[in-house]
């Protein structure tokens, strides 16, 4: 890459956009083949139970049904999914796996778990012939609440456990005990933090081709792991992984449960596409996505955090339940990320933390952008608030004292982290950003002056200061390949799928900086595994850093193969070369040159030799595998009223400082950071799931479950801060998730500040007005 | 979702009692009934047709048994609905006191589980549907209790 290379840190416009924004992009609904058949599912309407009969014959003989599969008529096809994520090698870890059938037999664990695949000629039809399929079901006591779960004589949802302990994981640093005994103030409480759905506006879909005459299938998904689903499927039908083609193209946000493997749909429909020889569509309908997509829900934890009297931290005490919902086929990423994201970018030198992951009859649990991160923020943040008023040190102040200083890195956690290394971050520098954002919305002189006055006119107005790490761009590695074509136009190819997030222009900007071409002429290709085939798929807000990092190598190597080309066309010592404007030219006499398309063309001829040794075309395929992620960091920043009466919280301000190490656009980086902060005030304040003591979820629907809209999200202020990472060429950090993980944290903290002199403690998010109100009036008796 | 109230039938309690035991008058007067048969001693099946908000009218098969009769002061039931939006199940006791006039005053009370879609989707309007229907049933009652009391 040059010393100033023109598009890094530029705030370049989307490639993609002018494809998403003229309806040009194909989303999997749009998929249309001849013949095509619809598919609906009969789902379980009890959380738990045992079915005793499922009969099909009226749905077959309705007509334009073309086919009903129940569990029975699978044969050797239903097998339990896979266990993606294999837990850390952590000491003593409990890990009790059970996955789900693709159909259900025997018995049913969650609400909306599918039963029968219908068939038919439209979605109409199949919609309902689906009421047609009589399902009995004998229900049994469902476990919805964790602590009761765990009660001796609690009903079993999988009964040859003999419990519903999912998992147990103890993990600790130095030595909590002795901490405790020296420390001058040991706060403790109990905290709940309860997620929701992802609510993505394009819900789950599959479509398949199967042509049996050449033996070759294709499968339109909106999957973030593309070639991972390619690869599994494959091995389920007894298929080379060459004969089967997985697109995920562009796809209406992913936010984790889109890389979840393998949903019962997207094992049925390939199957059952062979069977009929036919191609099959379903889409999900909202209500399916709100009990058949998996989700995030809550967390208890027990905590503590002991101090010394000038509010240094000595250590942090935590035991909690995690709800894993009906299956745990993600393994414990969410409750490992709140474990290890709990320590945040403070010095904690002991820590002892330990969770039961629960099964209840409900959704699955599996990772929503932030992953279990928020929870961990939560309870440290709000440790620190509790430890810093009993102290009567400033809420600023008692971070201030205890973040990590520069020097200190890389910093050993000494414990797991998700990726099954130790939790190491690798560079980080907290304590300007901290002073940034309390400068930037005026943390003293709100403080000190405009609060009191406006207390004073009976106005509850409060400001919320929080920190938080975020571990991003894990591994194991992604890769790319980088051509330039005759026309001179750039295609780069790489396997992640992409949900939005603007990988068709960061991937882009990256090459063309290498190869010194318009970043228009950047073609990114992704998500197809026909184009590129080696890789993991998008999460843990690693596309820029490991795909990103690939793309870039492939173009370094390409770079490479035009500088030694061009040398010997130009006759030109390869050290005074230079690539820019799509042309490589002697730097002392820049009109001996050649276009890159014409070097090409000459690195792929019809007549003579391609050398031994060399490879024809300007062409490269690269890998990238960090050894471990890269920790970003950020603060967030907030001002806010609450209206006494009806306990609404209007946000005045809203401040994010970031640091995502090398920003690669800063336009995309807002986008990122505006989504995940309006997911973030959903979770803090807008959504939650509702179940009835049956498992029933009384929500599912938009009417009921209130995501914040646009009027909700105020104008959110961004700076950015630069830590480069030592771990990859380019110095990336991850930043999907940054904007929702702390929003919870300092949601809670804004609004208890708010309402200081009512003691109004707040230990649980979602709050929402009626819940803050309630507290309210609870703290008056 | 529990349901409970009391109401006032203009007659006296044997007439409530013949009127609240004839399925003929139960399916016309509970809404949305569309049938309503006995299949044995105090056993009840029936279709149902419920509206909740989005969920627009639902055909619900239902089961009903009638338990601990006392006549004419009280019985309980025992209801079960199953269908294409979701299923319910639950239990009621029905009271009945004679006062001067002569008056009757129910008192009931009702413990419904309802789960599916219906229950998903509909949360919000469950109760006040509930109520409405059950208003609704105890007026269309009253009104044949007046109609064969005043022929």
């Amino acid at each position: 890459m040059p010393a100033d290379p023109p598009y890094l840190r530029a705030r370049v416009p989307r490639n993609e956009d002018a494809r998403l924004l003229t309806g040009r992009a194909l989303f999997v609904d749009d998929v249309q083949l001849p013949g095509m058949l619809h598919v609906a599912f009969v789902r379980s309407e009890h959380a738990h139970g045992r079915v005793t009969r499922v009969d099909a014959a009226a749905a077959r003989a309705r007509p334009g049904v073309r086919a009903v599969f129940t569990a029975a008529d699978l044969g050797a096809y239903l097998k339990p999914g896979p266990i993606l994520v294999p837990p850390p090698p952590i000491p003593n870890l409990v890990f009790n796996p059970c996955t789900q059938l693709p159909l259900a037999t025997g018995k049913v664990r969650h609400a909306g778990e599918p039963i029968a695949m219908v068939v038919a000629d439209s979605r109409y039809i199949a919609e309902d012939a689906i009421r047609d399929v009589v399902v009995d079901i004998d229900p049994i006591e469902a476990v919805v609440d964790l602590e009761k779960a765990l009660a001796p004589g609690a009903p079993l949802i999988h009964e040859h456990l003999g419990s519903n302990v999912a998992a147990h994981v103890l993990q600790r640093k130095g030595d909590y005990a002795a901490a405790k005994k020296n420390a001058d103030l040991i706060v403790r409480r109990r905290f709940h933090y309860d997620r929701g759905v992802s609510a993505p506006i394009e819900n789950r879909a599959v479509a398949v081709d199967w042509n049996a005459k050449s033996e070759e299938m294709t499968i339109w998904d909106t999957t973030q792991a593309p070639i991972p689903i390619r690869n599994g499927l494959a091995a389920m039908l007894g298929l080379l992984q060459s004969q089967v083609n997985v697109i995920a193209p562009f796809v209406g946000g992913g936010f984790g449960p889109k890389i979840m493997m393998f949903y019962p749909e997207e094992v049925l429909l390939p199957w059952a596409a062979m069977r009929l020889n036919r191609p099959l569509k379903w889409t999900e309908d909202r209500q399916e996505n709100f009990y058949a997509t998996t989700q995030e829900r809550g967390q208890v934890h027990d905590a503590e955090m002991a101090l010394t009297r000038d509010g240094r931290i000595l250590g942090v005490h935590d035991v909690f339940l995690f709800d894993t919902g009906a299956y745990d086929p993600y393994g414990l990423t969410i409750p490992i990320n709140s474990q290890c994201t709990l320590l945040g970018p403070y010095d904690i030198p002991s820590y002892e933390s330990e969770f039961t992951a629960v099964f209840t009859n409900k959704t699955i649990v599996t990772p929503v952008r932030g992953a279990g991160r928020q929870h961990g923020v939560f309870v440290s943040e709000r440790l620190l608030d509790l430890s810093a008023r009993e102290l009567a040190i400033d809420r600023v102040e008692i971070r201030r004292r205890n973040l990590l200083a520069p020097d200190r890195f890389p910093v050993n956690h000494e414990i797991m982290f998700q990726d099954s290394a130790p939790l190491v971050y690798d560079s980080g520098d907290y304590l300007p950003a901290l002073d940034q954002a309390a400068a930037i919305i005026g943390y003293d002189t709100f403080v000190r002056e405009e609060q009191p006055k406006l207390r004073a006119a009976g106005r509850r107005v409060g400001i919320g200061v929080v920190c938080y790490v975020e571990g991003t761009g894990i591994g194991p590695y992604e890769g790319a390949r980088v051509t330039v074509e005759p026309s001179g136009k750039v295609r780069c190819a790489t396997g992640v799928g992409t949900q939005g997030q603007g990988h068709f222009t960061v991937f882009a900007q990256l090459v063309a900086d290498v190869l010194g071409v318009d970043v228009e002429d950047v073609r990114v290709v992704t998500g197809d595994t026909r184009e590129f085939h080696w890789g993991t798929g998008t999460f843990a807000s690693r596309g820029a850093v490991v795909a990103g990092s690939a793309c870039h190598a492939a173009a370094t190597a390409v770079r490479e193969k035009v500088v030694a080309l061009a040398s010997s066309v130009l006759n030109v010592p390869r050290e005074r070369l230079e690539l820019e404007g799509g042309r490589v030219f002697d730097r002392d006499a820049r009109d001996r040159g050649i276009s890159l398309g014409e070097l090409s063309g000459k690195a792929n001829p019809l007549r003579g030799a391609v050398r031994p040794g060399t490879e024809p075309g300007l062409e490269a395929t690269a890998y990238f595998g960090p050894d471990r992620g890269s920790t970003a960091s950020g603060v967030h920043a907030m001002i806010v009223e609450v209206d006494p009466e009806t306990a609404m919280v209007e946000i005045k301000r809203y401040l994010v400082v970031h640091d995502c190490g090398t920003i690669i656009n800063p336009m995309i980086v807002e986008g990122q950071i505006h989504g995940g902060v309006a997911q973030g005030i959903g979770n803090a304040f807008y959504e939650q799931l509702v179940y009835d003591d049956q498992g029933q979820l009384l929500n599912a629907s938009f009417m009921d479950y209130l995501i914040p809209t646009a009027t909700d999200v105020p104008p959110i202020e961004t700076a950015h801060r630069e830590t480069p990472s030592p771990y990859n060429p380019v110095g990336l950090k991850g930043v999907g998730e940054a904007g929702c993980i702390p929003t919870g944290a300092l949601f809670a903290q804004a609004v208890e500040d708010a309402l200081a002199g009512t003691g109004v403690e707040i230990t649980e998010i979602p709050l929402s007005p009626n819940r803050l109100f309630e507290l309210i009036e609870a703290a008056r008796k | 979702m529990i349901l409970s109230g009391t109401f006032t039938f203009e007659g006296p309690r044997a007439r409530v009692w013949e009127i609240l035991q004839d399925p003929d008058v139960l399916a016309k007067a509970l809404p949305g009934t569309k049938t309503l048969t006995r299949v044995g001693d105090d056993r009840y099946q029936g279709v149902m047709k419920v509206s909740v908000g989005p969920v627009n009218a639902a055909e619900f098969a239902i089961d009903v048994e009638l338990k601990d009769k006392v006549e004419p002061e009280a019985f309980a039931m025992q209801i079960e609905g199953k269908g294409s939006v979701g299923f319910t199940k639950g239990a009621a006791t029905i009271a009945l006191q004679e006062q001067p006039g002569p008056v009757t005053v129910m008192t009931y009370t009702s413990d419904v589980q309802i789960g599916g879609r219906i229950a998903a989707v509909g949360q919000r309007l469950l109760e006040s549907v509930g109520k409405m229907m059950a208003k609704q049933a105890l007026e269309a009652l009253n009104k044949e209790l007046k109609a064969r009391l005043n022929p």
